[in-house]
Formats: C-alpha cells, structure tokens, sequence
C-alpha cells in the first residue's frame, strides 16, 4: 500500500528501505536539500503505512548554458530525471512508473520541452521500463560512466541518454528514432 | 551572492593593478601597505577598509581584530556605509565574529544599507547574507524595504521573501517577545489579503498581490495554522478557489494531502469523510486524473472516517459505493492502486460493526472479515509485502476468527494451490501469522493461579492448544519452529523449487528462518529492557535457545545476504553477545554513510564504548563519518541550501527546511556521537581537544534544548502485533536514544572535563591569589550548575525508562558526586559539615555498591576451565564499562577536592581557606572502594583473557547452544537440521570466539586509573 506526496526533509530519516538497497546511493544531505529547495515538484516519494519511504525520484529543470546556444548538443528548457528508487518490496507494482509520470506532470506544469534521463547501456532492465513508458535513446554517450557495472575488465561504460517528449513538443522536434547511432563525448554534456 | 564567504570579494575597479594583485595573490603585508600609501594620498576612506580587510589576515591579534572595531564603529556612527565595504568587512571578519554577533553588526549595517538603497540590485545581496548567518531579524527588514520598494512587480518573490521571512521570525528564538505576536499578526493578515484578492479576482495576474502558485497557498495554509483560527481555516476550506478540491483539481495534491492530517489531529471525522468522498469522486468524474487521489491514506481515512460516523452503517455503505465505482475501472489501473483498493475492500469490512458480521452457525470464525482477507490474499499472497498488509487485520481477529483463518480457510486455500513454489510461499505466510497470532492476547485465556491448592506458574491457557501457558504461548512457539524447519528442509531438499527461487520476490526460506528465530528469542526469555529488568540483557535468557537463533540468522545470511532487515537484526544479536568485531563485519557491507546515518547509526553505534571499546582502536576513527556528515551539514548557521530555497520561490521547502535543520543541530545521534568518541579516547588515555560544550556541534544545546531521537527502524522484519513492542524493543541492549539519555550523557562529559581541566604549564596569573578566589567561585558556579542540571534529568519521572540500571546508577552517582563537590568546595574546615553530606555519600555507596554486586555476579562465574557462567560474563561488558566509569568519576572527584584543598593550603597558610577535613575523609574513603573496584575489573579482564585462550573452546560454544551431543530437544533438533548440525555450526563457533577474544583484548588496554 503506497502514498504518494511532495518529499519532505523528514523522509531522509526514513528511507532505510530504499536506501540500504546496494543498487541505490545515497547523497550527502547537501543534495537533497537542493533539489527540494529548487524544485520541488520534481521530488516526489512513494509511503508505506508506517510512513517509510518505499519509492522516490529527484528530478530538476534546467537548460544548457546560453553561451552554448548555438551549439548542436545545446539541451533547451527541460526536465531531468537525476534519481529514481524503489524499495525491494514495493517493485513490481508499478510505483517507478506512477513517479515518473508525476515528474512529467510536473515538467508539463513548468513548460518544459522533455524529460531526459542517463541510464548505463548495459543497464537493459531499466532501459526497457523507461521504453515502455515512451522514453527513446536520444545519444549515447561514449565512457560516461568511469566503471562498468558487469564487465570488471573495462574500466568505463556507455551511457543512453534517453527523452520523452512533454506536451510542449507538439512536432516531436526533441526526440530520435535512431539516438543510438548518435554517438557524442562526456565532454559534450553539461 | 558575487563571492564566496571564502574568498575575498573583489576591489573596486578603481584600484590601481597593483594593490589588486598584492589583494588577490594573497600579500597581504604588501596590501597593507599599499593600502595605507593609497589612503594617505587620496584620502578616499575605500583603502583604509582594504588596509583594514588585509589586515584581519595578518597573524597578530591587534591587526586581526581591527576589523572588528572597525565594524563596531561603522555600527555606532549611524552612517549608511558603502556597500564594497560591507562585503570587504564581512570577507575580512568571518571566522572572527561568532555567529550569533552578526545581526548586532554586521546584519544591521545590511539592513541599514538596504533602507538607504531599497532599489539597488544589491539589496537581495545583502539579503542573502543576512541569511546566511541565520539573522531573521536584519532579514525580514531588508524583505520588507524591497517589497515596499517593488510594490507590483512581477517578481512576486519580494511580496513573499517578506512574508516567509516575518513568519520564521514570529516563530524564532531570534523574536523578542514584546514583538512576537506583532509579527505573527503581520505575516498573516498580509497572506489574508492576498487571500482575499484570489478569492474575489476572476484571475490573479504575476503583478496582483493575491495567491497564485501552489508554493504561495501552501505558506497561507502553513501560517494560517500556526496564527490563525480553526474557523478561518475550515471557512477557507470551503472556498471554491482556495479550498483543497480546488487546489486538487488544479493537480496540486499537497494541500488536500496536508488538509487531512490537520482534520485528524481535530477530530474532524464528518470533514474528512466530506473531503475524501469529494476528492475521490472528482476522479470518477474526470476532474483529476482517475487515481490521483487513490492513495492509501485517503481510502483508510475515508473508511475511518465511516466508522466514526453517527450513522455508521450509511457512511460505510457510501464508502462502499464509492469503492464500486473504482473497482469497476480497476482493470485500467496501476497495480499499485488496485492494490489500494483490495486494502480499502479489507478495511471498510473491518470497520463494519460487529453487530452487522454474520458468522456462519457451523463455523463461528466463518466471517464476512475472514472471507475478505483470503480474498485479498489469494491475489497477494506471493508479494514481499503480503505479510505487512495484512497483519494488523489478522491481529484484530476474535479467537473464533483466528481459528477458522488459520485452520479451515488457509489450508484450503493452500490445498487449491496447484504450483508447488507458491505452496511453499503460502506455507511461509502461514508460520508467519502463526508467529503472530502467538504474540496477540485473545488467544490466551486466563487460568486460575491456584488449582486444587497447588499455584500455577503459567497465567494463561492458550485457545489454540489447550496447553498452560505465558505470553507467548510456548507450546505453539516450538510447535511454529518444527514446522518452519519442516518446511525450510522440504524446499532445500527440492531442487527444482530451489532452481525457481530466483524469480521468486524473496526466498520463502528467509521468512521461514525469520519465523524460527523469533520464535527462538521468545522461547528464551527474551524481552524488552529497561532499567527495571534483569541489569544485563542476556541474564534470565535461556542461552542455548538465544544462541541456536543466532546462529540460525548467521546461517541464513550467507543463503540471502541482500536481505537488510536479517542483517539489521543479526548486528542487534551479535551486540547483545558482545561479539561487536563481528557484528561489525555484518554492519558494514549495509555501507550506511553521509545523509542516512543521523537515522541509521544507533543500530550499531549506541553504547558502543561501552561493549567494545576496543573497536575504536586501529586506523581510521570509528565515527568520523557521523562526525564528518554533522560537520559538514551544520558548518553555516543557516540551514543547508536554504538560499536555493529562497531563490526559487520554494516557501513551504524554507519551512519545512529551517524545522529539519532545527531538529538535525538537536539530534540524539548527534549527541551520541559526540559523548561515544569521547567515552572511547579517555578509555585509552586520549585527550580530548576541546571540552564538548565548546564543541562547535554542542555549542547550542541547554538544558532547556529537547533532542530528537529519529532512528530509523523501519527496515526491521517485524512480525510481532500491535498488542506488544516491536522486534527492536527486545534486541536493544536497552531503551533507545532519548532526550534524557542525550542530555545526562552530555552533562556527565562537562563534568568530566570539569575535573580534568588542567591550565596550561605556564600560566602564571600576576596576581595568583585574586586568580584562585575567582577560580573557586566559577567552579562553585558551574557545580551548582551541573549539579542542578543532572539531578532535575535523574528526577524526572521518563528517567528510570529511558537508561539501561547500569547507567542509571552511573549518572545518579554523578549527580551525587556533583553535589558532594560543591558541598566540599563551599565547606571551609571552619565550617560545620553540612548533614546532607553524609546522607549524600551513603547514596553513594549504596548505590555503587548495587552495581558492583551485579557485576560481581556475572564475574564470579568466571573459572578456569572455563563454565557455562562465562556466558554471563562475555555478554555484560556494559554493566562493567560503567562500574568502571563510575569508578573513575568518583576517583577523579576525590583527587578533584584533594587537588583544590592541596592547592589551597599552598596558597594560604593559615588552612583557613582549606576544605573541610571531614568531607576531605569521606571522599578518600569513596576513593578506595572506587579503586578496589578497579582491581576487580582488573583482575576480571585478566580472567576472562586467560579462560578464552584455554582449549576446547568450539566444542564449548556447541555445547551452549545444543546442549550435550545426542540429547538434544525437539527444538534444537529442528535448528541443527537447518544449519548442518553441529558441523555446520562449527565455523560459526570460531567466528563468535574470535569475535569475544577480540572484545577482551581491547578490554586488556583500556585504563583503570
């Protein structure tokens, strides 16, 4: 049984569920309280009846910096997924789903142009959720991520850089149909 | 803000190159003189702020603390200064001006800035850095000068910046009473207005002073509640622009969400039923998104809501109707909201009055209640959660129910289960609510306590075996752990269910381990502690039983280590041993770090100096991390990212971020961490750097200060009812953090580094006899002080319940000590000794003489070779770790009157000045039997070391925990199977005995004097 609300501080005392999970990291306090403080609508979390917090996703709102407005990995006023987790024994009932789609209600509010997200390439658990719910690669990121989460022997790992687009992309205009052949450096990312 | 408070701001651009780089390279002797040369030429006052700013960096106090002055008489003058001076001023004296001094300074040179400038782009600067030191009063000035400044403009923030701002103020310490309710009236009657506008204006415009964005109506709504009436909150309820369905239909929950647990804590159940129906149909009717109300919270408080109702019957069936509607579309939902709904069909059934439940005549437990919870566990049963959403209804159930439940509808439903790995899972569900209805009282019923003369020792008669009983009913305990172990060796021995496992949410056999092990400590003896119980937590438990459920959890973590809640309960296990390297191994792959371990940390980290100081030893600091994660998020006198907060216009985030940072400075953990490190250097002869109530951590908290306990137990399997404590209140060593514990641990150190402080070799005061008289009245002051302190926390009436017995004597005996100081110190040898004195050191020797006997009966089991008495022994290290520090306070006290009254004679010849000869006799006295008491700790460490380096240790520790070879019980036969037997234990054996040596080992070091 879940609730869903706006994050308070007070949830970061009950997040043993989500956050003794090895798959889930835990920030310093630093960062939550920037996304609550900057946006947030975009922070949601998922109860239990006791009041533990069983799901959660950060999100924020941004644009590239306007000196890169010109470039052709300028990103315009969006929304991005930083972080979503749900405890072991909330999976399977859709509760990442009905975060994700608040996040995007949210990004609809505040006129954004998508929602975007990273996710690891190998990482195909995730990325057929994310595909279900009408997210498609945009890029990949060549060496994003400094490790790789199956394969000891490499020391780094491709990222999906995936969008869905909100209302405001009345013409599909911010999304691919073949984001996966457009390859871009760490570098071309802010 | 342009700079950082870190680094220096930067000059006028009017400042010749060369004085801005001697100024950004960080010359500042070169800037100085620059600086001075500038000023004297051009007699602009600019350069003698820039000679004053690079002198604060220069290492003498005169240069340093010119700034100060400087600011003093910036701040006197009544001149509106330069706004570059400000900035340089405040780069320059930071670290120098405490905190606490900004809004007399500095804050009141922004403000008057800001009157004097209340357009200028710099004025939210200046704002900023009034927050930044948490002035509210300088603050919520310069807002109010910008809003009056930008009456309409489109940047809403002034108007709110300025409200947000007078209402933390009228909530802060930081408000004068005398202005307090002026404020409080100001923030709301401007938030009212704004109200009124949105009420009364077809559409609110960016420039219009009324409410429009959802974080604006939340700060209405949060300062309505604290200043305003109920009526006014419940009339704007009902607004059909300002109201909660409103607000809903907007898409904006949290105010409905926030609306609900403010109804409830009225007790405005007719409202609540009201506004769940409305906001739960306005789905139905498309006005929201369909399920956006469906939360669990809303369909139980709806239900409630009926059930308090005056016509019952009619509200439930309303709640029905409203139900019918969702079920007929719950096709279209997420899983998780047709989950909801299955959980309301269970809880409008369990709200209906009994009157209305129609038990079938053949079976009485046959009720529409048992009907709905299989129905709802046919769907659900195989999930993670299954057992949690139904074990408060489960625990409801009459006798007859429970029967019916347990022995007709669950076999059934068993019995039509065709796939054989959902059998298994259902099984496990079954010996759980076995477990559970075991911990529930209408399963027992009373049986005289005197049958044909003979008294009877069991109180109850169990309904469901018939047997004599406790509570828990043991029969039905041991009964629950044959069949787990049955049903766990059933799935071990089945390789292809073994092989489904892994598809499975969890591994049936964790539960079924789980089931056993509770079992196992109840079967034991074990049970909630607190001061009033058996001193140590393992003495009237059955070992054998304890340590067959240890050993049965440390099996089944190598088979799902994943699975947090075992782990978590397995370090609880493994403290209560005494084996803390070991349950340092389990902690520390759970990797608790950073923002969660204000919550998490006492799961390990409580009373840990008290079991194994030894812990401590070795590379990196046990508890820096805690320390680290306080440091870092408390440094500013703000609350972290609070400018973030403000910036975006996020008002209810300031709120909700000031309250969390207000309680994280208060916390338990906090306190804890301080006092366990503390506790842990001086085990080992380490000083400490500081004394802890000038700790920047501590530097807030007074007696007067409540601290928080926020530990996080959520991730415990708990799978007892809601008749009795929760699986963590019995595996604690004792009673959880708590403000009384935080405070008389935190007052007990200031007494400590009291009697430690020693002044620095040479200081060498001019006048060494003024000196000494004021010496001695600051120390009869901060007595007196500590004195009162300790003894109103000892008195209070949560107190007993709050300490384990060994710390209640400790901190009682300091108390006492505290008073006997003073006593003395105020006592001359002229004096008449005063009578309390002797009833005071009786205390005190009554009361030591308690805890030495407790120790001393653990402590005498100790032989060579070694007996099953030893297990007493290696499980009470807490009750030795505070005879010790009592010891050691009351040694430290006495050398502290001898010292003074030594250092007093010295100085005045004539003894007059001398403390008493009596009071000097008794507190030598107490001294000795501190020390004999040392000797016995002594000698005890050394026994203990010498019994564990003895052989046949392995076969010992089996032998504790089955009993001798070949006649075991049904019990331990159940967990041999489990486990491997005594083979399969054998490494565990040797885990726990390195574990314990290890403990004693770091005992062998610790101090005694």
């Amino acid at each position: 049984m879940a609730n869903f609300r706006r994050f308070r501080p007070d949830d970061l005392n009950k997040l043993s569920k989500c956050n003794l999970d090895p798959l889930t990291e835990t920030y310093e306090l630093g960062f939550y309280l920037q996304y609550h403080a900057k946006w947030p609508s975009l922070f949601q979390v998922a109860e239990d009846q006791h009041g533990n917090i069983i799901g959660y996703i950060m999100g924020k709102l941004e644009s590239s910096p306007d000196v890169y407005q010109f470039s052709e990995h300028y990103l315009p006023w969006h929304a991005h997924i930083t972080a979503v987790t749900v405890a072991p024994e909330a999976r399977r009932l859709g509760i990442g789903k009905l975060l994700s789609e608040q996040l995007e209600a949210a990004a609809d509010e505040n006129d954004a142009w998508f929602v975007d997200l990273f996710v690891r390439s190998t990482n195909h658990r995730a990325i057929a959720f994310y595909k279900s719910m009408g997210y498609s690669v945009f890029r990949v990121v060549k060496d994003y991520y400094g490790d790789h989460s199956s394969d000891p022997t490499q020391s780094s790992e491709d990222a999906f850089d995936m969008r869905k687009p909100t209302k405001r992309d009345v013409k599909r205009e911010h999304i691919r149909d073949d984001g996966e052949k457009y390859e871009v450096d760490p570098t071309d990312v802010w | 803000m342009s700079y950082s408070r870190y680094e220096p701001p930067a000059l006028k651009n009017s400042v010749d190159v060369q004085l801005q780089t001697a100024f950004n390279d960080g010359n500042w002797n070169t800037a100085v003189r620059l600086a001075e040369k500038r000023f004297k030429a051009l007699k602009d006052p600019y350069y003698e702020v820039i000679k004053i700013s690079a002198e604060s960096q220069l290492d003498g106090t005169a240069e340093k603390c010119a700034v100060l002055v400087a600011i003093d008489k910036l701040v006197k003058g009544k001149t509106v200064p330069d706004f570059d001076t400000l900035s340089l001023y405040e780069w320059a004296s930071d670290g120098l001006l405490h905190h606490s001094d900004y809004a007399q300074t500095l804050g009141t040179l922004r403000a008057r800035w800001v009157k004097a400038n209340p357009k200028n782009p710099n004025a939210v600067q200046c704002l900023q850095s009034c927050l930044e030191y948490w002035d509210l009063v300088n603050a919520q000035q310069i807002a109010a000068t910008m809003d009056r400044a930008f009456p309409n403009s489109s940047d809403r923030k002034y108007m709110f910046w300025s409200i947000t701002l007078t209402f933390l103020l009228s909530i802060s310490p930081q408000c004068v009473e005398a202005t307090r309710k002026l404020y409080s009236q100001l923030a709301l009657k401007q938030l009212e207005r704004a109200a009124d506008i949105t009420e009364s204006s077809p559409k609110v415009e960016p420039t219009d002073r009324g409410l429009l964005t959802e974080q604006e109506f939340d700060l209405y709504y949060r300062v309505l509640l604290t200043h305003g009436t109920k009526d006014e909150f419940l009339r704007r309820m009902q607004s059909p622009r300002l109201g909660a369905l409103a607000q809903l239909k907007e898409g904006r929950k949290n105010l409905f969400w926030e609306t609900l647990g403010v109804l409830e804590g009225w007790g405005e159940w007719d409202r609540i039923f009201e506004l769940c129906r409305e906001a739960l149909n306005l789905g139905i009717q498309g006005s929201t998104p369909t399920f956006f109300a469906c939360d669990w919270q809303v369909w139980k408080k709806f239900a409630v809501a009926a059930s308090k109702a005056k016509n019952d019957e009619a509200a439930l069936s309303e709640v029905q109707g409203v139900l019918d509607k969702f079920v007929s579309i719950k096709d279209k939902a997420t899983e998780m909201y047709k989950k909801n709904i299955s959980l309301t069909l269970l809880e409008t059934t369990f709200r209906l009055p009994t009157s209305t439940l129609s038990p079938n005549p053949d079976h009485k437990g046959s009720t529409p209640r048992v009907t709905q919870l299989i129905l709802f566990l046919v769907n659900y049963f195989d999930k993670l959660s299954a057992f949690d959403d139904v074990k408060d209804y489960v625990a409801q159930l009459t006798f007859e129910e429970a029967k019916f439940f347990m022995e007709n509808a669950l076999p059934k439903m068993l019995g039509e289960e065709p796939e054989r790995v959902k059998q298994v899972i259902l099984k496990a569900l079954q010996c759980k609510l076995q477990y559970l209805l075991t911990t529930c009282p209408q399963t027992l019923s009373n049986h005289p306590s005197v049958v044909d003369g003979v008294d009877q020792d069991k109180p109850y008669r169990c309904r469901f075996c018939s047997e004599l009983a406790s509570l828990p009913c043991e029969h039905c305990l041991k009964k629950i752990i044959v069949e787990a172990s049955e049903t766990y060796m059933e799935i071990s021995a089945d390789s292809e269910l073994v092989g489904l496992i892994p598809r499975l949410d969890k591994d049936p056999r964790l539960d079924l381990a789980l089931v056993m092990v509770n079992s196992l400590l109840k079967l034991g003896g074990l049970r909630q502690r607190g001061s009033d119980v058996a001193p140590s937590p393992l003495r009237d438990v059955d070992s054998s039983l304890f340590l067959q459920a240890v050993l049965l959890l440390d099996t089944q973590l190598k088979a799902t280590p994943a699975d947090m809640g075992l782990r978590l309960l397995l370090v609880q296990l493994y403290l209560l041993l005494g084996c803390v390297s070991y349950a340092h191994q389990i902690w520390a792959p759970m990797d608790v770090k950073r923002t969660i371990q204000d919550a998490l940390g006492p799961l390990f980290f409580d009373r840990i100096s008290s079991i194994s100081p030894g812990l401590f030893l070795g590379g990196k600091p046990l508890m820096e991390p805690l320390r680290h994660h306080y440091s870092h998020s408390l440094h500013d006198a703000c609350p972290l990212r609070i400018w973030d907060a403000f910036s975006s216009g996020s008002y209810s985030s300031i709120l909700e971020m000031s309250d969390y940072d207000s309680k994280l400075r208060r916390s338990c953990t906090l306190m804890m961490t301080l006092v366990e490190e503390r506790q842990a250097t001086k085990c080992f002869g380490g000083k400490t750097e500081l004394e802890i109530d000038d700790l920047p951590l501590a530097e807030n908290i007074v007696d007067e200060t409540t601290l928080v306990n926020k530990t996080d137990y959520g991730s415990f399997t708990n799978l007892e009812s809601c008749h009795g404590p929760p699986i963590q209140d019995f595996v604690r060593l004792g009673p959880e953090l708590s403000n009384e514990r935080a405070h008389l641990g935190f007052l007990t150190e200031q007494y400590l580094d009291l009697l430690s402080f020693k002044a620095p070799k040479d200081y060498k005061p001019a006048r060494p006899n003024e000196v000494a008289l004021k010496e001695r009245s600051y120390l009869t002051e901060r007595l007196a002080h500590l004195n009162n302190s300790l003894t109103n926390f000892i008195h209070q009436a949560e107190t007993p319940s709050r300490l384990t017995g060994a710390e209640l004597t400790y901190y009682t005996i300091v108390s006492l000590l505290s008073g006997g100081l003073l006593t003395g110190l105020t006592t001359t040898r002229t004096d008449a000794v005063p009578q309390t004195l002797p009833l005071l050191t009786a205390a005190i020797r009554s009361a030591f003489a308690g805890l030495r006997t407790v120790f001393l009966t653990s402590s005498n089991g100790v032989s060579t070779p070694p007996t099953a008495n030893i297990f007493a022994s290696l499980t009470d290290m807490h009750t030795m770790a505070l005879l010790r520090a009592t010891a050691l306070a009351i040694k430290h006290s006495a050398a502290f009157m001898l010292s003074v009254h030594e250092k007093e004679l010295a100085r005045d010849r004539s003894g007059k000045t001398a403390l008493h000869k009596d009071i000097l006799v008794e507190m030598k006295a107490l001294d000795q039997l501190a020390g004999k008491a040392l000797g016995e700790i002594k000698t005890h460490v050394q026994k203990l070391k010498t019994a564990l380096g003895e052989g046949g240790w392995l076969d010992r520790v089996l032998e504790w925990t089955f009993g001798d070879e070949g006649g075991e019980d049904e019990v331990a036969k159940a967990v041999g199977e489990v486990v491997g037997g005594r083979g399969g234990a054998e490494e565990w054996a040797g885990k726990l005995l390195e574990s314990w040596r290890e403990g004693v080992k770091g005992w062998g070091t610790v101090r005694l004097e």
